[in-house]
């Protein structure tokens, strides 16, 4: 598998144009979950007016009645075209509008799930890189010999792991039985956190809180990792083939040639020529973190953007689910001028204009 | 150095390949020692093994090469790690691949010096950025601080050169350092060599397919076919009265000595040896012209016979032959 991408596309310029593209990404996907959700059996007015207390109590009736008040108090009586227009005008200032359970502000929750999610995936990609480099460089290091094919049997195996299954497989082993993290939840209540950025690490930092440290990482350890794991075993792939080929570059044999250990020759010539492709990795499978994070984030009760997400498409809430699509969206956006910027960083001769 | 009954073998699908067959070969003190012969006939083979640089799962390297008071063949990875890059170092044919893309080559220099030297990191990028002008590059400075990509074919092949040098080695071996290059840099290149050899008494082995270049700067010459020396003795002696039909063929085959150079030469009829199996007799045999009967039987013994003192060969012919060899080979050099 040849993951290099070809110079041309990595170059600053590059940057600008998918910079300028968020926006026109953003329009369409926001249009698509317009329409999806809209298409989606069900509505928030039924699932409202039937939910509502003691629903079953209700006659089909009084559901009827129910449904066209709440209708017409969430506008969902307009056109569709009226109800796009309003929205994209929403979109556009910034405000995502009132959750239509609880009234919450969405622009404010999002402000809450999404610095916890970006904590998660972040927390992730870096076991998930960690993980894989190692493997990935001991397997290419003893290539062939047993513990290459154990390491890439187990490399296999976490790649085709469901997120799903581990996550409930990783609490009632590290959670239930042994006890050992816990399983639920972001930060404890007891701990009485007044969150400013929401970034648990900063606001430890800004508000001189280190004790907040500690249960945080203990809360984040079985979901970033029950994430990590297959991505983890991909990187230990893509990090053992590019390894195996860095070591057959001519220049290897200079470091040789000029009296370098091993160690040496691997630390300073063959990780970093052979980290491009992770970077490449890291790139197209952050997408699939994401998806995964939606997943673990709700085995976990983990208060992110995924659990937002999943919350509201079960009670048809448009806008809470419009505005986790997103910021989803933007998350990835971001985070692949993140990896082209890194591209920049490892590779110099991309970084012609 | 000395070099004795050095081989290296390489295990391959089809059983064990004999790149170097059994080589007998001294180096004298800052001579430039030039390595002539077809593609795969073991140069690179023989060049790499003298610091080991070809170990690994699939090489059998036996022999000696003695050298400072030791044996490189027999010694460890450590000692060896002691000897590459400050008594013997080795500029690679390909700059470009040899360099690592992604490090400054002011740092690429430093390293090498750094390796072997407690010197402080701007004290080594000092050194290297005076190295960068030694080897002739026009803005030491400045080139110190690009990377490979950035720096023109023959520039490269000068990083090359000023890191071998970095430890000011007793021995460098250059593997065809010219070959990629267009005719005027190689020019500039190997007066650069030849400067090195005069101003720090550097021995330099230089692989070459190129006669013209032996013609310009070599000292001795030693021709090498199928893993073997078959003809040795000083420039002069080999250009102007080969001994071997091979050598013969070789010459014959360039269209002036001291005509423009070529990349690689004009095949000679007939194909080199690069099976696995040998013939038990002269390993050149089936493409010469003049094989009688005898020269089937044993591989013939590299010995002075007809040339001057050091002039060696490795053929049964006798005088008279080989003159009538010598002014045949402008007609039929070689069987066809
Ligand atoms: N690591 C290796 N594994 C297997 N075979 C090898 C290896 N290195 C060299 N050989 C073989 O050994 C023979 C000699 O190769 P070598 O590179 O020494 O030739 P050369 O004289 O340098 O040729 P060239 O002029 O093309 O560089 C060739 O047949 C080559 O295929
Ligand atoms: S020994 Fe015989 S075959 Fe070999 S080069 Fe001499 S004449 Fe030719
Ligand atoms: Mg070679």
């Amino acid at each position: 598998m040849n993951l290099a991408v070809p110079g041309s596309l990595r170059t600053p310029w590059m940057i600008v144009k998918r910079l300028a593209a968020v926006p026109l990404v953003m329009l369409a996907l926001a249009t698509m979950v317009f329409i999806a959700m809209r298409m989606l059996p069900g509505s928030p007015a039924t699932s409202l007016a039937v939910g509502g207390g003691a629903a079953s109590q209700s006659t089909a009736e009084e559901i009827a009645e129910n449904e066209a008040r709440i209708n017409e108090a969430l506008g969902l009586n307009e056109s569709l075209a009226d109800q796009y227009t309003t929205f994209l005008h929403d979109v556009a200032t910034l405000d995502l509008g009132r959750s239509f359970y609880g009234g919450n502000d969405i622009t404010k929750l999002l402000g809450e799930a999404l610095p916890a999610t970006i904590e998660l995936t972040i927390a992730a990609m870096l076991i998930a890189v960690l993980i894989g480099m190692v493997t990935g460089v001991v397997a290419a290091l003893r290539k062939d010999t047993w513990i290459d094919t154990t390491t890439r049997a187990i490399g296999t195996v976490s790649f085709s792991l469901p997120w799903f299954a581990l996550g409930v497989l990783s609490i009632v082993i590290f959670g239930v039985w042994l006890r050992w993290l816990p399983v639920i939840g972001r930060i404890p209540n007891a701990l009485d956190y007044h969150p400013f950025t929401n970034f648990v690490l900063l606001d430890a930092i800004l508000q001189d809180r280190p004790e907040l440290i500690w249960p945080w990482i203990k809360h984040l350890i079985l979901p970033a990792t029950t994430l990590a794991l297959s991505m983890a075993g991909f990187i230990t792939r893509i990090v053992r083939a590019s390894v195996l080929e860095v070591l057959s570059d001519d220049f290897v044999r200079t470091a040789r040639m000029k009296g370098l250990s091993g160690g040496a020759i691997l630390r300073r010539h063959v990780l970093r020529n052979s980290s491009l492709p992770i970077v490449t990795v890291l790139g197209l499978q952050f997408g699939s973190l994401l998806g995964g994070s939606v997943i673990t984030e709700t085995v976990f009760s983990y208060p992110g953007v995924g659990n937002l997400l999943i919350n509201g498409i079960m009670q048809r809430d448009y806008p809470i689910v419009q505005g986790a699509a997103l910021a989803i969206a933007l998350l990835f956006t971001l985070v692949n001028v993140v990896v082209d910027l890194l591209y920049l960083a490892l590779d110099p001769r991309l970084r012609k204009a | 150095m000395e070099i004795r009954d050095l081989r290296v073998e390489f295990d391959v699908p089809a059983g064990r390949l004999p790149a170097v067959a059994g080589i007998d070969l001294d180096l004298r003190r800052g001579e430039l020692l030039a390595l002539v012969g077809e593609s795969g006939s073991g140069k690179s083979a023989l060049s790499m093994s003298l610091v080991g640089l070809n170990r690994g799962p699939t090489a059998h390297i036996s022999g000696e090469v003695r050298f400072g008071g030791r044996n490189l063949v027999a010694a460890s990875e450590k000692e060896l790690r002691g000897v590459r890059g400050r008594d013997i170092s080795v500029v690679f044919q390909d700059a470009l691949a040899a360099l690592n893309p992604t490090q400054k080559v002011g740092d690429q220099v430093a390293e090498m010096i750094r390796t072997h030297r407690k010197v402080g990191r701007r004290d080594a990028w000092k050194r290297a950025e005076e190295l960068l002008g030694e080897v002739g590059i026009a803005n030491p400075v400045q080139a110190a601080r690009a990377y490979p990509h950035q720096l023109s074919g023959g520039m490269r092949q000068r990083v090359m050169i000023a890191i071998g040098l970095a430890n000011d080695p007793a021995v460098l071996i250059a593997d065809e350092p010219t070959t990629a290059l267009d005719v005027t840099i190689q020019a500039q290149v190997l007066k650069l060599l030849k400067r090195l050899q005069a101003e720090h008494g550097t021995t330099i082995v230089l692989i070459t397919h190129d006669l013209g270049v032996v013609a310009e700067v070599a000292d001795r010459v030693a021709v090498m076919y199928a893993g073997r020396v078959i003809e040795q003795g000083t420039r002069d002696e080999v250009l102007f009265h080969p001994q071997h039909p091979y050598t013969m063929a070789l010459l014959h085959s360039v269209p002036r000595v001291d005509g423009p150079h070529t990349d690689r030469l004009p095949a000679i009829a007939g194909s080199p040896l690069t099976g696995v199996t040998r013939p038990s007799g002269c390993a050149f045999a089936p493409r010469c012209a003049f094989a009688s009967a005898g020269c089937g039987d044993h591989m013939p013994e590299l010995l002075r016979r007809y040339g001057g003192s050091g002039h060696l060969d490795r053929c049964l012919l006798d005088e008279p032959a080989r003159g009538r060899a010598r002014a045949g080979s402008d007609s039929q050099a070689v069987a066809p």
